[in-house]
């Protein structure tokens, strides 16, 4: 029984997580793109900004992928 | 193998280390291949072509952060230190395609192997600024002109450390998972998947490496206040039209 609360406690977060994170990089790929066809010209340096932003809100979902891993770890079946 | 031990370097530990040595081996025997024989600074051919094409975009990153500084210097220093990192880290994610069993862990699936690689970004940005503006300045830096950008340096040892591991490890477990389940096949795909965070993953290292870098070995000129209307507007400048 205590390996199932633990599984879904961390299940969750991770669901959480991706969805937040595909939200905010769907926005941030969507505004890129724009700037992209707009300005073709700037396109490189934007794409190189669009990178790390995105690997910014990536590594948010990659804390709760880690607190996850963690929690996994620890289940005991 | 999958569960608990991740983390932590155990019995399964001397493949991050035998893998990442490899990976450096592959690394330094490139390098030697790419810049033997005759170089030429007019047209280049042959293997040269390839050299300069996988070390100008670090060439560019590098000429970025140049301004205030001599030009050469800052190129010579940064390049290398920002090839070495994305070269090393693109090998290492590369591991996984290596169709043997035990062997085709990537070193970056450890995190003591990220957190290796991000200590070395982060405190190798310490002594890179420290030949560009002394000791004193590289130091200052961390507590000036806000105390708290030391605790910023611990913290980019962590996100850089995990992010890397969450993106190699991750691919890696699914990688393994599904072909538990599914041996033929879709493996396959997902390989092809995994190339993409594997380039990507080391592309965003040495960009936050390099920005990072950036802006501890920024100038600072002492200038004028320049007198700011509301929103940072400068008075003389004209209303921007849209």
């Amino acid at each position: 029984m205590n390996a199932i609360y633990m599984a879904m406690v961390a299940v969750v977060p991770i669901a959480a997580g991706a969805v937040t994170a595909a939200l905010v990089m769907r926005h941030i790929s969507v505004t890129a793109l724009e700037g992209m066809t707009r300005q073709p010209e700037i396109a490189p340096q934007l794409f190189t900004a669009m990178l790390i932003g995105m690997a910014l809100v990536e590594a948010l979902c990659i804390y709760t992928l880690v607190v996850t891993l963690v929690i996994a770890g620890k289940i005991v079946v | 193998m999958l569960t608990g031990n991740l983390w932590i370097v155990d019995t399964t530990g001397w493949v991050v280390v035998i893998n990442a040595l490899v990976a450096s081996a592959v690394l330094v025997g490139l390098g030697w291949f790419l810049a033997r024989g005759r170089l030429t600074s007019g047209v280049p051919e042959g293997r040269q072509v390839f050299g300069e094409f996988a070390i100008g975009f670090f060439i560019k990153k590098a000429r970025e952060m140049s301004s205030g500084h001599d030009r050469a210097k800052v190129v010579g220093t940064v390049t290398p230190y920002l090839g070495t990192f994305f070269f090393f880290i693109l090998l290492c994610n590369l591991f996984s395609l290596l169709p043997v069993p035990v062997v085709n862990r990537p070193p970056t699936s450890f995190f003591s192997a990220t957190l290796a690689l991000a200590l070395c970004a982060v405190i190798g940005n310490l002594f890179v600024s420290a030949r560009f503006k002394g000791p004193g300045g590289a130091l200052k830096h961390l507590f000036w002109p806000n105390p708290m950008q030391s605790v910023g340096e611990v913290t980019d040892v962590l996100s850089l450390s995990l992010r890397l591991f969450g993106n190699i490890g991750g691919e890696y477990m699914t990688v393994v998972l599904v072909a538990a389940v599914v041996p033929v096949g879709i493996p396959l795909i997902l390989h092809v998947l995994g190339l993409i965070p594997s380039f990507v993953q080391a592309l965003v290292f040495t960009l936050l490496t390099a920005s990072f870098l950036a802006s501890a070995i920024h100038h600072e000129e002492r200038k004028k206040k320049a007198k700011r209307g509301w929103f940072g507007r400068k008075r003389s400048e004209p209303r921007a039209q849209s």
